[in-house]
């Protein structure tokens, strides 16, 4: 990275939304040549700390994320780095500008999506984006980054500033548990981090579910078993060397993220794994829409992805790899 | 602007009557030949919106005849164009080379693989800004643009083709609104009013309500103007571009103008046998062409 703007340990108290914010700010104070739009969640998503600091620079659209999406394409166009923040639901809505707009052109638009998987627990299904990761990185020359906690979406964002190509950052709102501060690591775009050795089971991870998935690890170290985790911050380019490696370490790898399994990141996995050295593999997530719930706790539960069950299914998965 | 008659030197009346007419004849003539290249391209390239980009002939003269943007873009710093119909792309290439700017064999191969004369803007071909195909995208964008400018202190303009049928789409009134917020004086859409769309006439397929009263809404000047006559184009483009007010040229037009087989139909497209006789009548070849 070639801008730490602040140690990690100076934004491990914040949430998601506070760091994007934070970052936003730091940036503008970095590169003269920011703007950041966004759709009437100025507040929401914290991109107004950005419009306080820098009120030239700060465009809102209203409630308009198509528009949003070519405006800022064309802002970028004219030579600026433009962030378009705005939550990751209503963002899908404007894919189709993303595709033919952004990517097309292949210009350097920073698309960061808040309130992404079940962090926005109380206004359900609705708001509840599950599909974001799938649908962004489908798209050719689009960086996909799913940060796990605040103090990595802070490095994702300063990180981001420097790419010359359209990028997708996953981030959610409130709820987290950081822990990226603690541990030892350079955030590189597109590596992934290996948090622990193992040759039994591999357990990859994007984004929020990295604690819970290193508490299911615990679990099973306390069973007799010596699990792998890595957590894969991007998910576009995939860290595909680190992926083969665990495939032919471990022979079984789990993925867990809060997505939809279906197309998202346990399948993003799962095409490197069949085209390098196959293996079997549980992929964990959400099966269908969210709900309203008091916490986003509540629907880790509800779709079981949580501490036990993550441990539950590898140890299932390790025992059918030795039956084979 | 470069190319303003109206500047602070004051030409003889007299004169300055003459060159313009001068003007208009010589943008008459690359209107012209381009519709005759348009023709003789869609003998070749099957993916040749013909009615569409016929209707936008005149239009597109007028901005890059009179320098007001150019074939070879380079930088920031300048003024923009953006077809957001994009399927009327040919228009552009077809005017291109009757500046002399592209060639018959460049034209022959539009629309193919290795062409960079794709079938809809992409960036990397001769005069595109920007790629479109999408409906109503290039108009957010160019009021994206527009914003850049202002914001870099640039005394430039966005001028953005926009097809009626276009503005069925959510995103161009979230774009014409946006531009009306930020009072974008350098953002000029010119509507390409020809009635027709896809399916066929807009009254039939969406009624577009009145044009005119929901632009005004937005806080829109409404210039009403013959999109094929070019004369008249200059003038209202002189008044649009130094009125200081947010404006929108409503250009009317007809669809497949100059090829009696298209015209005011819904029909987009003639056949090659058609357009070979059509040149014929025309005594267009290829050479007299080149």
């Amino acid at each position: 990275m070639s801008l730490l703007l602040r140690k990690k340990s100076e934004v491990s108290e914040l949430t998601p939304r506070d760091a994007l914010g934070k970052a936003l700010v730091d940036l503008g104070e970095a590169y003269p040549d920011i703007i950041v739009v966004t759709a009437d969640v100025g507040e929401a998503t914290r991109a107004r700390y950005f419009g306080d600091r820098f009120p030239d620079r700060y465009i809102n659209v209203g409630i308009a994320e198509q528009d949003m999406i070519g405006v800022a394409t064309g802002l970028a166009l004219t030579g600026f780095r433009v962030y378009a923040v705005a939550f990751a639901m209503f963002l899908m809505r404007a894919w189709e500008q993303v595709r033919n707009s952004v990517v097309r052109m292949n210009v350097p638009v920073k698309i960061v999506g808040t309130h992404a998987g079940f962090s926005d627990a109380y206004d359900g299904a609705s708001h509840q984006c599950l599909e974001d990761i799938a649908l962004m990185r489908v798209l050719p020359n689009m960086t996909v980054i799913v940060p796990a906690d605040a103090p990595e979406v802070y490095q994702a964002v300063i990180a981001s500033a420097e790419l010359k190509t359209p990028c997708y950052i996953r981030i959610g709102r409130d709820y987290v548990q950081n822990i990226t501060h603690q541990l030892d690591y350079e955030f590189e775009i597109g590596k992934a981090v290996v948090i622990q050795d193992g040759s039994d089971v591999a357990i990859f991870t994007t984004g929020m579910t990295l604690p819970i998935a290193k508490e299911a690890c615990d679990i099973l170290r306390e069973r007799g078993y010596y699990p792998a985790l890595v957590h894969f911050h991007t998910v576009s380019p995939l860290d595909v060397h680190t992926i083969e490696k665990y495939a032919r370490k471990t022979g079984a790898i789990v993925t867990v993220e809060e997505h939809l399994v279906r197309g998202g990141f346990g399948s993003a996995v799962a095409e490197v794994v069949v085209q390098t050295y196959s293996v079997p593999m549980i992929m964990i997530g959400a099966h269908s829409f969210g709900r309203s719930a008091r916490s986003p706790r509540e629907l880790y539960d509800y779709f079981g992805i949580t501490p036990e069950d993550i441990a539950a299914r590898a140890e299932e998965l390790v025992r059918v790899r030795k039956r084979r | 602007m470069r190319n303003d008659l109206s500047g602070s030197f004051k030409f003889p009346l007299g004169l300055r009557t003459l060159i313009l007419m001068n003007l208009i004849e010589h943008l008459q003539t690359i209107a012209d030949k381009a519709r005759k290249y348009l023709v003789l391209i869609s003998a070749y390239n099957p993916g040749v919106h013909l009615g569409s980009a016929l209707s936008v002939i005149e239009i597109l003269t007028v901005l890059y005849g009179t320098g007001r943007v150019k074939f070879l873009n380079g930088g920031i710093d300048r003024n923009w164009l953006i077809l957001s119909k994009g399927h009327a792309v040919h228009a552009i290439y077809a005017i291109a080379a009757a500046m002399g700017y592209l060639t018959w064999n460049d034209l022959r191969s539009s629309g193919m693989i290795g062409s960079p004369l794709q079938n809809h803007p992409e960036i990397g071909a001769l005069g595109i800004d920007v790629a479109t195909g999408s409906l109503a995208q290039g108009i957010s964008i160019g009021v994206g643009i527009a914003l850049g400018l202002r914001k870099r202190g640039l005394d430039r303009r966005v001028y953005v083709i926009v097809g009626d049928g276009e503005l069925d789409e959510g995103q161009a009134w979230e774009a014409f609104a946006t531009a009306a917020h930020y009072n974008l004086t350098n953002f000029i859409p010119i509507v390409d009013h020809n009635k027709i769309q896809l399916d066929g006439e807009i009254s039939k397929v969406k009624s577009k309500g009145e044009l005119r009263k929901r632009f005004e809404a937005l806080g829109y000047s409404v210039v009403e103007v013959d999109g094929h006559d070019i004369a008249s184009l200059l003038a209202v483009l002189e008044d649009v571009e130094h009125s200081g007010r947010m404006s929108v040229i409503i250009a009317h037009t007809v669809r497949g103008k100059g090829v009696p087989q298209l015209e005011n139909t819904p029909r987009q497209r003639i056949t090659r046998e058609e357009a070979l006789k059509l040149l014929e009548e025309w005594r267009v070849s290829e050479e007299v062409l080149a």
